[in-house]
């Protein structure tokens, strides 16, 4: 009896020892440690419970990938939350929702606070969306908290998932080149993204999303930044062909999207 | 004078018959050439296989082109003439059609409308199901994107190069997603539909051809 007591116990620990020895080793904080090479993988949609939980969470993803249609007042342009974070929230590389809620709250150098998510939320709808934040209080945020909160059931918290953000592209062998970029965009973005960068429509509702021009996102958006839109880039365009393209190719046809006419930053342009 | 007179009598001529091979306007030719061909040796009508309203022949797996954008259709028989798509019956067909024909049948099926044909036998509702759930949401695990992604919300196409494929006949579908993962269809831009089709299992391919066989085609609002 107390030999397989024993027996337990030291498996448990021993278990509790591999999964924390990571965290206690890595020397820039949790925040820098790789859970192995599997990437999480959310619960199944049939895992959904019936009830108001599990009605929160649907309507958070129909918000999700119908933002202009569910979240109308608070959209300013014709992406959708999943316009960036692909498969619904889910894909590793495009800031899936389940390596974004398990590190929130968090400092951010954009606003140096710390943020919550919902916070964090605002930031997508005001930047991304060029739009207005929803209140942390309405019916909007909380079903996207719902539907966050439910896709990272099971993940590990303070941790940073593989997967988890956009891929950091290492620094490119040359400058960024615009004029590169534009050659790479046209023989492989226009065709979805339009040769004036304005998506593609179907019966008149948006398909492919403008990735600049006054429906895209305006200049206060992460992937205004041409690293991050980048490494988006990378790992998942053109879709179904992530990790085609190579680095400095990535880091061109970002130079020269975001090089491109959007709207103004909303911090640098007076409230209306 | 006389100079100024014969440019000026050119210049009435040009503008009254703008197309100098056959005055015919554009889309009466391309009527013509479904009909009864272009006239040239060997030639086919279009209707034979595709019908005259563009329904096409679900019998055969011929698919529908009615209301299909003129651009793809353009482009499709262009591929076939090159070698690029695999089409077997319509390689024997298309050889002797001009730039001219080409753009004159897609004018033609591009405005065409026809319901939707019914398969040869029953669906089966377990396929449409799963192959409901790969249209929609996709397959990601093997970076399958769903396929309403490109060819639309409902699969009412995305013009001018994605087409509809609603209401589509469940054979050609089938087969079109046989030739991108094992034949020599390569006429696809960046080679997306390649890739797809061959990451898909042999089940999911004939569940989303169930799936959007199953559906309703778009009503054309398209040029």
């Amino acid at each position: 009896m107390t030999t397989r007591l024993f027996a337990r116990n030291f498996l448990v620990a021993m278990l509790a020892a591999v999964v924390l020895w990571p965290v206690s080793s890595a020397r820039g904080g949790p925040l820098e440690v790789m859970q192995g090479t599997e990437i999480f993988t959310p619960p199944p949609d049939s895992d959904i419970p019936q009830g108001p939980f599990g009605d929160l969470v649907r309507k958070g993803e129909k918000i999700f990938t119908q933002t202009g249609r569910f979240a109308r007042h608070y959209v300013g342009n014709d992406l959708t939350c999943e316009s960036c974070h692909l498969n619904r929230g889910r894909k590793a590389y495009s800031a899936p929702l389940w390596g974004a809620y398990v590190l929130y709250p968090r400092f951010r150098s954009k606003n140096h606070m710390v943020n919550k998510l919902d916070e964090r939320i605002q930031g997508c709808f005001r930047f991304s969306m060029n739009g207005t934040p929803p209140p942390v209080t309405s019916q909007t945020m909380k079903a996207l908290i719902a539907y966050s909160f439910w896709m990272s059931r099971g993940a590990p918290v303070g941790v940073k998932l593989k997967g988890q953000g956009m891929l950091t592209l290492p620094k490119p062998g040359s400058t960024p080149s615009v004029l590169r970029g534009r050659k790479i965009y046209v023989a492989r973005c226009a065709l979805c993204h339009g040769m004036h960068g304005q998506g593609r429509t179907s019966h008149g509702g948006q398909v492919f999303p403008p990735v600049w021009g006054n429906r895209s996102y305006n200049k206060g958006a992460g992937l205004y930044k041409v690293a991050k839109l980048a490494g988006f880039v990378k790992m998942n365009m053109p879709l179904s062909k992530g990790d085609t393209l190579s680095d400095q190719a990535s880091w061109d046809v970002a130079a020269y999207v975001d090089s491109q006419p959007r709207p103004a930053n909303p911090r640098k342009r007076p409230r209306s | 004078m006389k100079v100024v007179l014969s440019v000026l009598l050119l210049v009435a001529e040009i503008v009254a018959f703008p197309a100098w091979s056959g005055a015919t306007p554009l889309m009466d030719w391309g009527l013509h050439v479904a009909k009864e061909g272009n006239g040239k040796p060997g030639s086919t009508a279009c209707m034979e296989c595709h019908r005259l309203d563009g329904g096409g022949m679900p019998s055969i797996g011929s698919p529908r082109i009615a209301g299909q954008p003129s651009q793809y259709i353009a482009r499709e028989i262009r591929e076939v003439k090159a070698g690029k798509r695999y089409g077997p019956v319509m390689a024997g067909v298309v050889q002797n059609l001009s730039l001219r024909d080409i753009r004159a049948v897609a004018l033609y099926y591009s405005r065409a409308k026809s319901p939707k044909l019914p398969d040869v036998g029953p669906s089966d509702p377990t396929l449409v199901g799963e192959g409901k759930h790969i249209a929609t949401r996709g397959f990601w695990k093997k970076n399958i994107p769903a396929c309403v992604q490109c060819h639309g919300p409902n699969g009412y196409g995305v013009p001018p190069l994605f087409p509809y494929i609603a209401g589509q006949n469940r054979t050609y579908l089938l087969r079109q997603l046989m030739a991108y993962a094992f034949l020599k269809r390569q006429d696809d831009p960046d080679g997306l539909m390649r890739g797809i089709a061959r990451r898909m299992t042999m089940t999911q391919r004939k569940a989303v051809a169930e799936y959007f066989s199953s559906l309703k085609p778009p009503i054309r609002d398209v040029p």
